[in-house]
């Protein structure tokens, strides 16, 4: 998509001592929309991800031997092994592989969801549009999940589930269709409408799981949590144990999302005119695209994903919601870190979302021994980094900027010589 | 040729933080030699008795609830001399893998805090039968399969509750604010616990006098913290004269106490002594979570594997599970006298606090 703003870059800078090129690096220079594009684009190769996490990494280590004067590295080490992703390496004694066999299992139920909501992102952005409303239609998606998952008790396990993961991402998509209908129609930011939705999600989920709210487990009348879902309609666990948290099918859905997100977005028209409509609106309007209709649809499977989500979660290992569950979530908001950090790429989110599930699992305080690591701070230490990746992510324009103003003072320098 | 520059630099920073990314993994596998691993270097098997701590979600410094539970952990490592760890939960997806990595470690107490902590004790001690399980908070009968080896603490909160809305109730009687006896108390949800201090506190404030009325509120705020909710609750109950207003909600009450600092009324703090704040702090109704953490542990290091689940041990004013804090300097001496008068009567039998509010109230 960059391709026609290439040349001109190029032009720029192939021809150093031409009358041009000194025109645009004069004193009142400032990149027009264009060039501000083109240079995103370019820094959308998988090189800045990884310096971005790198540098994340890095700020993080130095804060971690400030604060606790102990070496980063073996902080670090004790995160990567709590995450499990030890297991890869075949060297490691049958003890330790049982182990990170246990902490790949949660780390990759964490990841399962942030794909998803990584997703919910990144269709949305793909169309010009941020959907900070990943955390309601998380909500929305788990409160129909579970409702529908409880109920119906004598229906066929299979049927079930697929009814209740069905009606979550029809629940998710209608809630993010909300905000694409009202830009769609009256223009309303989507940004402004998505969070007042999740406020509206979470507070319409708190009502429901209440002490005697509608959807409150009446034979725990003493307790804000849903009933619990048929033991037909959880998903089936195909690694570690189905009591204890072992991880589920819904992985491989999530995976399937990620093609389908690229096929959906690189293969099909729909993809093709909601890309037009992210590159620029007013040139896909002239070219004969319906933006409000690509507004409300990118909208809409946005908070499809999310819905899938939640629905995976809840049949997959959490089987019951309570107050403070919905209250307390943040899966929906990592996500936007998760689209930021892979770019909105199905590759790169999968990556930026096993990332983001090693970190939640590694650095918890059951991974983190107190000697290394203070368990006070060690839940902190996540944020810090979440943090600090959308700072970098954030920033890694702006330093590839300050590379191209060197090299424009370096041209200036060089024609004041000749 | 110079914009091949940045590519090229790209790249090449880019292989820098890979063999960066990779020489981790090396390290870690050198260095996982027999200590290295967390799980590993804390299970000595069949070694000393040691107490696992799994906390609710809110964070250590919550200065109430968790902090408390930590405070009794730290207790035990400190007079017992018993290993401990603390897990604290975070999310929703934390609760399970907590409870079983702490028994997984061959931590032979593990006690979870929080009425959440219900389901995720029955599965976990369903799959660990030789470890002892105890949950705050947690009535045994909502642990699904009634497993033998867990045991529910549970506080009477409600006379906490009574003795706090009994001095509440002596202060309004003697300051009517526009002629109104009224005193008034927020919850931050609707759950046992709280409701149990409520219904104490109600009962407390019309034993004090029967013509008081007593506010009750929820700030909904099922995470503890939010102080504005509780702050915008209380100073409605103090526009309708409340006198005293009593917070039953963790962090988020701290809101209550500014309200009532700055509204010049009193305010009554919970499950910790939190009359540190100040002198508009009237007294505060504590549930010790700290001494039924310790009194567990003890229990359980001395009776090893005799020490008994399948039942919920209740701590109550009698056993010094519950109590009232310090009272502030503002109110006369005779105030405490008769407060401690009403605590010898529930001690012994006299004064029967109901757990439950009467029907239409809150």
């Amino acid at each position: 998509m960059s391709e026609p703003e290439r040349p001109q870059e190029g032009d720029a800078e192939q021809a150093p001592g031409s009358q041009v090129p000194a025109e645009r690096t004069g004193g009142d220079y400032a990149p027009s929309v264009a060039e501000r594009l083109a240079l995103f684009q370019r820094a959308g190769g998988i090189a800045t991800p990884l310096l971005t996490a790198a540098f994340a990494f890095f700020v993080g280590g130095l804060v971690v031997l400030v604060t606790t004067g102990k070496n980063p590295l073996r902080t670090y080490q004790a995160i990567f092994d709590g995450s499990g992703l030890n297991w890869l390496f075949p060297w490691i004694t049958s003890e330790e592989r049982t182990l990170a066999a246990f902490n790949l299992q949660y780390t990759l139920l964490l990841t399962t969801p942030l794909i998803l909501t990584g997703l919910a992102v990144a269709f949305a952005f793909r169309c010009g549009m941020f959907n900070i409303g990943g955390q309601g239609q998380y909500t929305v998606g788990a409160v129909v999940a579970v409702w529908v998952g409880s109920s119906f008790a004598g229906m066929a396990g299979v049927a079930h589930a697929l009814l209740a993961i069905v009606l979550a991402v029809l629940a998710g998509a209608l809630w993010a269709g909300i905000a694409g209908l009202l830009k769609a129609t009256v223009g309303a930011h989507e940004v402004i409408s998505t969070i007042m939705l999740n406020w509206i999600a979470l507070w319409v989920g708190s009502f429901l799981f209440t002490l005697g709210g509608p959807l409150q487990d009446s034979d725990q009348p003493g307790v804000p949590v849903s009933g619990s879902v048929q033991e037909g309609a959880k998903l089936l666990v195909f690694w570690g144990e189905p009591e204890l948290q072992g991880l589920h099918i819904g992985l491989f859905v999530a995976i399937g999302a990620l093609v389908a997100f690229w096929v959906m977005l690189n293969r099909t028209t729909l993809g093709y005119e909601v890309r037009a409509v992210g590159f620029n609106p007013e040139a896909a309007r002239y070219g004969g695209i319906s933006v409000a209709r690509n507004y409300f649809l990118a909208m809409a499977i946005s908070g499809a994903f999310a819905g899938l989500a939640a629905s995976l979660d809840v049949l997959g290992w959490q089987f019951r919601i309570s107050e403070t569950d919905v209250q307390i979530s943040q899966i929906g908001f990592i996500g936007i870190a998760v689209a930021l950090l892979g770019r909105n790429t199905a590759v790169g989110i999968g990556f930026a979302a096993l990332l983001f599930g090693s970190l939640l699992n590694g650095a918890s305080t059951r991974n983190l021994d107190p000697e290394i690591f203070k368990p006070e701070l060690a839940g902190n230490l996540t944020l810090l980094i979440q943090g600090l990746i959308v700072l970098f992510v954030g920033a890694d324009v702006l330093v590839l900027y300050l590379w191209q103003l060197r090299r424009r003072v370096k041209l200036r320098v060089a024609r004041a010589g000749t | 040729m110079k914009r091949r520059l940045l590519p090229w630099l790209t790249m090449a920073l880019s292989a820098t933080a890979l063999v960066a990314v990779s020489v981790a993994p090396a390290r870690t596998s050198e260095a996982a030699g027999p200590s290295a691993t967390p799980a590993k270097a804390t299970a000595p098997a069949g070694g000393a008795f040691k107490v696992a701590l799994v906390t609710d979600i809110g964070g250590l410094n919550d200065r109430s609830f968790n902090f408390l539970a930590n405070k009794g952990r730290l207790r035990v490592q400190n007079e017992l001399g018993v290993q401990t760890r603390v897990f604290i939960t975070t999310t929703a997806a934390d609760r399970i893998p907590n409870l079983r990595t702490a028994a997984q470690q061959g931590y032979d107490l593990v006690i979870g805090v929080g009425f959440l902590m219900a389901e995720p004790l029955s599965v976990v001690a369903k799959a660990f039968p030789n470890t002892k399980f105890a949950g705050v908070d947690v009535a045994w009968e909502t642990v699904k399969g009634g497993p033998k080896n867990v045991r529910g603490l549970l506080f009477k909160e409600q006379e906490a509750g009574y003795l706090a809305g009994y001095l509440a109730g002596l202060q309004v009687v003697r300051k009517p604010a526009q002629g109104e006896y009224v005193v008034g108390a927020v919850g931050a949800i609707k759950i046992p616990p709280i409701v149990r201090y409520l219904a104490g506190y109600y009962a407390g404030a019309r034993k004090a006098d029967p013509r008081i009325k007593v506010l009750i509120n929820y700030a909904q705020d099922s995470t503890f913290s939010d102080q504005a909710k509780c702050k915008e609750q209380a100073l409605n109950q103090i526009a309708n004269n409340a006198g005293v207003v009593f917070q039953v909600a963790g962090q988020c009450g701290l809101g209550v106490l500014s309200a009532a600092k700055e509204k010049g009324v009193f305010g009554i703090g919970v499950d910790a002594d939190q009359g540190y704040i100040g002198p508009h702090v009237l007294t505060s109704a504590i549930k010790k979570v700290d001494v039924a953490v310790f009194l567990t542990a003890q229990a359980a290091k001395a009776q090893g594997s005799r020490f008994r689940g399948g039942y919920n041990a209740t701590f109550s004013i009698k056993n010094s599970g519950v109590g009232y804090g310090r009272v502030t300097t503002r109110v006369p001496k005779s105030d405490v006298a008769k407060v401690e008068a009403i605590r010898k009567q529930i001690v012994s039998g006299k004064i029967r606090v109901p757990a439950n509010l009467p029907a239409g109230v809150g």
